[in-house]
This record gives structure tokens, C-alpha cells and sequence, in this order.
């Protein structure tokens, strides 16, 4: 669209405001308006435009839009803080592969690393001896070039290649090992290194579902109660006036807060949910249908807020997908589902 | 003969009102799909537990009492089976029928080992950067919408001349170079980190070689891999050159290495420089490649030369130039891609 067309657009746009019923994303797209008549023959007849099997997609006609509302929706997610925990498997092939890679490569120089006589040097002396003259220092007590070379294959039940194992011998690799005058220190000067915090936290222990620190290797989903106590992700209206990540944005600042810096990725709708309007007997419109679009957000930091928020919105969780899938309605759940990682 | 051949089918039909041996009533049907339908078979198609979660045989198991004490006191290797296979020495084409085993085998005379581990930047690629990549590249075409049909680069023969026929097409204009298109991106194609390549040149080196050992030391050490040695391609007389100098060296990483090394650059040296800005936007070959420099300064912010930099003669250090070398086919994508992981750019956007 060329710039001046923009333009004129938006110039029509406000002059037609009062009585535009079309959305905005709708106005700019290539969209042939019915006549009048046409519209209203259509409105008389507009049950019969709903999907049959048939005729799964029926043509777009400007009464079909009376029957569903539009609605805009957002999924915030929080992105896993930590990385997965590996499977048994993965961490003994690991291991065996850094054991035959023990066989092949070029001896350690550790001169390269540690100028000699200094601090440095003689702190990896000592630990180089506790390790029995290995080098490598998670591999166990296997001599790549001495005579057992061969026998580089964990037993069955041998914990050597777990992840827990290793991160301790590297916790207890880190400590100094030498004093200030440059002697080897005795066991109770050693100073043990601080540790990394836990993978399971306090609101793991608790199951505290409102927290944003639980479950930190998993992607995190806000869901919200409304009024009538059904959990969904939070969504509202869209005017006509208003593109869908506009919405979205506002939904989220109307539903929990300011108190939040989160990222709406792009402006496509990640999802989408359709409720199918309801009709009486004599084909008149009982309940319009929903057409839900949502989009996907990332929270950054701060928490949900939804004290005195505009939705009426009894309460939130910060929930996995698993969890999800309990909370939500089969369809609901089904319709989101492809949007979610698996991890 | 048409009309033979559905004389049998005709007279089944007509006699088949009166023969008696008629099938029986539908109702009475017994059939076999429908027996299987009401009765649920009891073992589910899909196994529902991963097999690498847990390990298949326990220590319960296995009937030897102490198994560590009978490897220890092994003194020789287990015996083979009696054919051992041994890969070819050379590779003969892909029409040989003796193929060489892939370099992950370890009977494969190029075996190299690896992987170690599962590199961080990848869990974060593979479980938040990809998706978002996909959602904030998503194109909509409405579905019914034609295919544009792609655009042809290459010029075709006007067959003014019987020669011309079959002739393969001729290439742009002007630059006989075409480069890759770019796609839309899907799943298929996510654009993802293949190589990094890091290279110094050293013209220093040709006074003193001690250049080129100090400059292979900090690239050993700060990749793990061997760098190899490069030399001058062509003599200039200003700058005192002549081809076949060595002067320089160079160093590529691929897979999980380059991701390693990619996390220890984003998370470890570029928060530690002074005033950065970030990436200069102007920078890229347009197939999806970005380049940059690190100065001498910057070398030492890396940890493995900062743990030890008194080893190092100081003033032979020099910066290197960094290659990241990505499956994305367009600067664009590749921006993309090193934003969503964390690198900043700065200035015009050039594609």
C-alpha cells in the first residue's frame, strides 16, 4: 500500500468513525462491502451460512459477522529460567563419549594454563594427585593410555556419570587449596565454595501455584478465574477501532496490572477459539459465538496484580501445561495447545 | 471382448436372485472390525513412557555378586567376536558398495568423539527462542491465496540459434554470483547458529614468529580447538608482504562447540566491555553471516585468557576478527536470531 493510500485511509477512517462497523484490520484488507439489500436478504437467511459437513467453510458474508463477537485474548508465558534435567541415558552416553575422547586427544599441558611456582600451579598439583594423576576431572579413575584403556565402559548401577555426582566434584574442585604463605592448606582451613542455589525452590516445597519462581525448568502460563469461576487466559472485546495486539496489551494492563514487564512477541495470534453461535427454533439468533484470537506474551518481571481489576477476575495461577490441561475445558485446551512448548 | 468379459458379471446378477447360496441378512453379519471395535485391546499402540528415562536393566538384575571387583581384576581385553568389522581406507564414491561408517561410530577411522554435553544457549533456542522466532516472522496468507510464483534469476535463450536448444540457463547480469533467496520462515527452517570462525592476522609475525605461537595460544585456549596457520596470498611492496608469509591463524568451530562458545562471548566478554554499543547494524555479507572484531583489549575479558593473562606477553595479544556463521539465508533472519539470544545492535539496519 502506498504511503499516500495509508494516508487517505486513515483520514476516511476518522471521518467515518460514527458509523463503522467494520475492524480495522478488515478496512485496510481488500474487502468488497455488500450492497444493502443484498445484507439484509443475508440477515434473513443467516442460519443456513453456518459450517455443515458439507460445506465445512461457508462464504464470507457481511451478516455472518452479527453471529460471532470478537474477542482478543493473551497467553503470558514465563520462559524456563533453568536447564531441563537430563535423562539417565543422555548422561551416560555423555560420559562414555568423554571417556573416548580421554583416548584420543593430545595430553592436558598444564603448563600452558599455570605459570610455574606460582599459587595457581600448585593448587592443580595437589588436586592432580587426589585424582590420581588424571587429568580430566569427571571422568573417574580411567587411564586412557595405560593398560585397562579398553575398559572404558560404565558398569551396570554405576553412579559415576550422574549430574549430581559431577556438580559435586566440581563444587569440591573449586575450593583453594593453598594458604596465603603458598603451602598446602590443612583440611580445616579450607574454605568450602558458596553453592548454587537449588533447582526446587520454596514455592516448589509449597506448591505455591501464584508464584512466578516454581517449577524454573518449565515454561509458565497465566490463568486467570473469571467472575463465573471458569479459568481461562484473560480476553476481552475488541472495539472496531482497536487491532488485536492493541487489545491484548490493554486486556493485560485491565486484567492484572502494571505491575508487570512483559513483551507481547509480534502481533499475529498464536491461537485461536471458536464458540459456535446458538440458535431458536424459528432460526433467530439465540447466543452469538466467540471467535477468540490469542496472542503470546513474555513476563519479564513483577507479578500479576488483580486487585481492583476491570474484568472481575476472582484469581490467578501460574501454571504448567500439564496443569493447564486440568484447569481448562477439553476444547479450550485443545484449542491453545499447539502454541505451548515442550518444555 | 468388452462386452465377453461382463457376461459372468451379468448372469451373477441375473441368477443371483434365485441361487441359493445367497449370503446371509446383514443383521446376522458377523465381521471382525466390529468385534474389535467393542472389545478395547488391552495394550496401547503408542507407548506412553520414553524408554531413555530410565534405565532398562537394574542392578537387581544381574546375577554377579561383585561386578566391579570381576572388571578390576580383568587383566585382559574380552575377547571379539570372530569377524571384526574394519572400515575401508579409502572411500570409493557413493556408488561403492563398501561404505565407511559415519564419524560418530567409534570403529570409524575419523571418529571424533562428542557430544559432551547439551550446550545451555541450545535448551534456551530450543525451548524459547525458536518459537519466538516463528511467532514474530509469521506471515499470513489467506488460505486460497495463489502461490507467487518465484522469481526467475536466471536468463533463458531466446533460441534464435538451433544451438541454443537444452542449454543450460545463463546467470544474472552483470555479477555471475546468485545469492540464496530468502524463505519464509517455518518449523522447517528456524534459523539456528551452524559455525563460528575466528581469525587474527598477525603481520607482526614476519619479524618475530613468536607472534603467530602467542596468537595459536589464546585461540587454543579460548576454543579448545587447534587453529591452524594461514598465509599471505598475494606480495604488496608498500606493505612490506610476500605471499606465502605466515601470518596469521585461524580457528572454526561447529555444532555444539560454536554454541558453547557463543554463550561464553554473549554472557561472559561482551557485558565486560567498556562502552559498547553493541553490533554494528551496517554488518553482514547478506547470506546471512555476521562478522565482528574483538581488539587486543578485549581478548583478556575472555576467562580462560583472564585467569592466566600474566602468561602471556601482553603486547603480543592482538584481537581477532569473529565470524558467526548461521543456517538463516538473509542478514535479516540472522539479526534476528542474534537479538532473540542477545546481542544488541547499533545504528542504521542494513540488510
Amino acid at each position: 500500500m502506498a504511503a499516500s493510500s495509508r494516508g487517505g485511509n486513515a483520514a476516511s477512517a476518522l471521518l467515518r468513525r460514527g458509523q463503522s462497523s467494520i475492524c480495522a484490520s478488515c478496512r485496510s484488507a481488500q474487502f468488497r462491502p455488500y450492497s444493502a439489500n443484498a445484507e439484509a436478504a443475508a440477515t434473513a437467511e443467516a442460519h443456513h451460512l453456518k459450517p455443515t459437513e458439507a460445506q465445512p467453510h461457508p462464504p464470507f458474508t457481511a451478516s455472518r459477522r452479527a453471529e460471532y463477537r470478537i474477542k482478543s485474548g493473551i497467553i503470558l508465558t514465563r520462559a524456563p529460567l533453568l536447564t531441563r534435567n537430563l535423562t539417565p541415558f543422555e548422561n551416560a552416553f555423555f560420559f562414555y563419549q568423554k571417556r573416548l575422547n580421554e583416548r584420543l586427544v593430545l595430553p592436558f599441558r598444564h603448563t600452558l594454563f599455570y605459570k610455574k611456582d606460582t599459587a595457581a600451579d600448585l593448587d592443580w598439583r595437589i588436586k592432580f594427585e587426589e585424582r590420581g594423576r588424571i587429568a580430566a576431572k569427571d571422568i573417574g579413575r580411567y587411564y586412557a593410555q595405560g593398560r585397562n584403556a579398553w575398559n572404558d565402559e560404565l558398569l551396570v548401577g554405576s553412579t559415576l556419570s550422574d549430574e549430581e555426582r559431577i556438580r559435586e566434584i566440581l563444587l569440591k574442585d573449586a575450593e583453594n587449596r593453598v594458604t596465603e604463605d603458598g603451602e598446602e592448606a590443612d583440611p580445616d582451613e579450607i574454605v568450602p565454595v558458596e553453592r548454587p542455589m537449588d533447582r526446587i525452590t520454596e514455592a516448589d516445597k509449597t506448591n505455591d501455584v501464584r508464584r512466578l519462581d516454581r517449577k524454573l525448568d518449565r515454561t509458565l502460563y497465566l490463568l486467570v478465574q473469571g467472575s463465573d469461576g471458569k479459568w481461562q487466559f484473560p480476553s476481552e472485546d475488541v472495539p472496531t477501532d482497536e487491532h488485536l495486539h492493541e487489545t491484548a496489551t490493554r486486556v493485560l494492563e485491565s486484567a492484572a496490572g502494571v505491575n508487570m514487564n512483559t513483551w507481547i512477541v509480534g502481533r499475529v495470534p498464536v491461537a485461536h477459539l471458536v464458540t459456535q453461535p446458538e440458535f431458536n427454533e424459528d432460526t433467530s439468533l439465540k447466543q452469538k459465538g466467540e471467535k477468540v484470537f490469542f496472542l503470546k506474551g513474555r513476563i519479564m518481571a513483577g507479578q500479576a496484580d488483580l486487585n481492583g481489576n476491570k474484568l472481575g477476575l476472582q484469581d490467578f495461577n501460574w501454571l504448567t501445561k500439564e496443569e493447564l490441561k486440568e484447569k481448562l475445558s477439553e476444547d479450550y485446551f485443545h484449542s491453545v495447545r499447539n502454541m505451548m512448548a515442550d518444555r | 471382448m468388452t462386452a465377453l468379459r461382463e457376461v459372468p458379471r451379468a448372469g451373477r446378477q441375473l441368477l443371483g436372485s434365485i441361487s441359493h447360496l445367497k449370503s446371509c441378512q446383514a443383521s446376522l453379519r458377523r465381521c471382525a472390525s466390529t468385534e474389535a471395535a467393542a472389545s478395547r485391546p488391552t495394550i496401547p499402540d503408542i507407548e506412553q513412557e520414553s524408554g531413555l528415562t530410565a534405565p532398562i536393566v537394574t542392578r537387581e538384575d544381574v546375577q554377579i555378586v561383585a561386578p566391579r571387583k570381576r572388571a578390576s581384576q580383568r587383566t585382559h581385553e574380552l575377547p571379539h567376536e570372530r569377524y571384526r568389522y574394519h572400515p575401508p581406507k579409502y572411500y570409493r564414491g557413493p556408488l561403492h558398495p563398501v561404505q565407511p561408517p559415519p564419524p560418530s561410530d567409534p570403529v570409524a577411522r575419523n571418529f571424533t568423539p562428542g557430544p559432551f554435553n547439551l550446550p545451555r544457549l541450545k535448551h534456551t533456542f530450543h525451548s524459547s527462542v525458536a518459537s519466538d522466532i516463528m511467532t514474530l516472522t509469521y506471515q499470513h496468507t489467506p488460505p486460497g491465496t495463489p502461490d507467487t510464483p518465484e522469481r526467475i534469476r536466471l536468463r533463458e535463450w531466446d533460441d534464435s540459434s538451433p544451438y541454443m536448444k537444452n542449454r543450460p540457463k545463463r546467470g544474472p547480469r552483470g555479477n555471475d554470483v546468485l545469492f540464496p533467496l530468502e524463505k519464509d520462515i517455518t518449523w522447517r527452517n528456524i534459523p539456528e547458529i551452524k559455525a563460528i570462525h575466528l581469525a587474527m592476522y598477525l603481520p607482526k609475525a614476519k619479524k618475530n614468529r613468536d607472534h603467530i605461537i602467542v596468537g595459536k595460544s589464546v585461540l587454543q585456549t579460548i576454543t579448545g580447538v587447534r587453529p591452524e596457520v594461514t598465509t599471505t596470498k598475494a606480495s604488496v611492496a608498500q606493505w612490506g608482504i610476500v605471499k606465502g608469509d605466515r601470518s596469521g591463524v585461524k580457528v572454526s568451530l561447529r555444532g555444539n562447540q560454536a554454541y558453547e562458545f557463543m554463550d561464553k562471548v554473549i554472557h561472559l566478554v561482551f557485558p565486560k566491555i567498556k562502552d559498547w554499543k553493541g553490533i554494528s547494524g551496517t554488518t553482514g555479507d547478506s547470506t546471512g553471516n555476521i562478522s565482528w572484531g574483538f581488539d587486543a583489549t578485549t581478548m583478556q575479558y575472555f576467562p580462560e585468557v583472564e585467569a592466566n593473562y600474566s602468561l602471556y606477553p601482553s603486547k603480543m595479544i592482538s584481537g581477532c576478527r569473529f565470524t558467526l556463521e548461521t543456517t538463516a539465508k538473509s542478514d535479516r533472519h540472522a539479526r534476528l536470531l542474534c537479538m532473540s539470544l542477545g546481542i544488541p545492535f547499533y545504528g542504521k539496519l542494513v540488510d
